[in-house]
């Protein structure tokens, strides 16, 4: 269950977006927003948000901390958990759902699927500290059409992940879910390629005869972690 | 049926008769899990040729499944068939993880033409019932 923390000061406060959210009632003016009319102003991206606030604001004489899910700032850890568990929900999400496969790949739906021509994988899932924003970062193999064609497909059916993701987990407030083109995996390829390259090239001046099958001694300096034991 | 014992002296040599094939195509197993990634080459009819995973790189515990795991697992795979005389592959994934795109790309990288890409993830037809739902 969320572990509602409302705290004096506002560091965990995440980048602007979502300090429609950090709503703390008992501090008189904090730097994100004391009212509700401010509310009103900073809640532009937020449809569901705007409707909570909007619903709020009919009743603001009301005590505003009986309001559900909006003030609470989750632990760090249990802010990894869930993007865990978001991760692992998502991707089988992405393997099993029929409505998201046709919509990454076009050709799934007249029933050529079992020979792909993109993969989409998810790479990477960060959840803003108050659970109510989800950046989703997929990486795409394939090449530029399939890229595009993944993509957009992923972000028309971006309402209909968040319900589907509301149902399968438990939530208080299902979050809002972008999704983020990921490069890294493709950037880190091209860099141990070129690497690869210059290795080879270097191999073959010094010994042109042995040059195919050398065993690779010393990845160290060109690895992406730095602590990793490379076993041949 | 029980397996039938080798015969001292003629069967005992069929291990090592493995090792001598030559094989211009082949298949690559990806098995991503979340915490691990096995990459299992094998030829067309099936039959192992070898076989490597993050763990036998000298990963250990979450850090074989991350991406880079994966790469360093399928480069290992490969190099030993490559030697072989592999040129053409078709590549399996089964399972979500970051070991797909990882190994994918690593498997482009080392020079084997990849002919197609296949998920066969098992998926059942509304068979066992999955474990239960972790609460978070």
């Amino acid at each position: 269950m969320p572990h509602c923390i409302v705290t004096t000061t506002n560091h965990h406060c995440p980048p602007p977006i979502t300090t429609a959210s950090c709503y703390s009632p008992l501090l008189p003016s904090s730097s994100s927003s004391s009212s509700v009319s401010r509310f009103r102003e900073s809640s532009i991206g937020f449809p569901t948000a705007k409707f909570h606030y909007s619903f709020r604001s009919s009743n603001s004489n009301s005590n505003r901390r009986r309001k559900v899910g909006v003030i609470c700032m989750a632990k760090e850890r249990r802010v990894k958990m869930v993007a865990k568990q978001i991760q692992r929900e998502l991707s089988d999400m992405l393997l099993t759902d029929q409505v998201l496969q046709y919509a990454i790949l076009p050709e799934a739906a007249l029933g050529a699927d079992r020979y792909l021509s993109s993969l989409t994988t998810i790479s990477d899932v960060e959840v803003s500290s108050d659970l109510q924003v989800v950046k989703v970062y997929v990486s795409v193999f394939g090449d530029e059409r399939g890229k595009e064609v993944a993509l957009s497909g992923l972000k028309s059916k971006a309402k209909y992940v968040r319900g589907q993701l509301g149902k399968r987990m438990k939530l208080r407030l299902t979050p809002e879910i972008r999704f983020i083109e990921d490069e890294s995996l493709e950037r880190g390829s091209r860099v141990i390629a070129i690497l690869d390259k210059i290795k080879s090239e270097k191999n073959t001046v010094e010994n042109p005869l042995v040059e195919s099958s050398d065993p690779v001694e010393d990845w160290d300096d060109e690895d992406d972690d730095d602590d990793i034991i490379y076993v041949k | 049926m029980a397996k039938a014992i080798p015969k001292k002296g003629s069967r005992g040599r069929i291990g090592s008769r493995k090792s001598i094939r030559k094989i211009p195509k082949g298949v690559i197993h990806i098995q991503a899990s979340f915490n691990n990634t096995i990459v299992t080459v094998t030829d067309v009819r099936g039959r192992v040729v070898s076989w490597s995973s993050a763990g036998t790189c000298g990963f250990k515990g979450t850090r074989r499944g991350t991406p880079f795991a994966a790469q360093t697992a399928a480069a290992n795979a490969i190099r030993a068939v490559v030697d072989q005389g592999m040129q053409r592959a078709e590549v399996m994934i089964k399972g979500p993880g970051l070991g797909r795109d990882a190994a994918l790309r690593a498997i482009r990288r080392s020079g084997i033409l990849l002919t197609f890409v296949r998920d066969v993830t098992p998926m059942p037809h509304n068979g066992c019932r999955p474990p239960k739902k972790r609460r978070v």
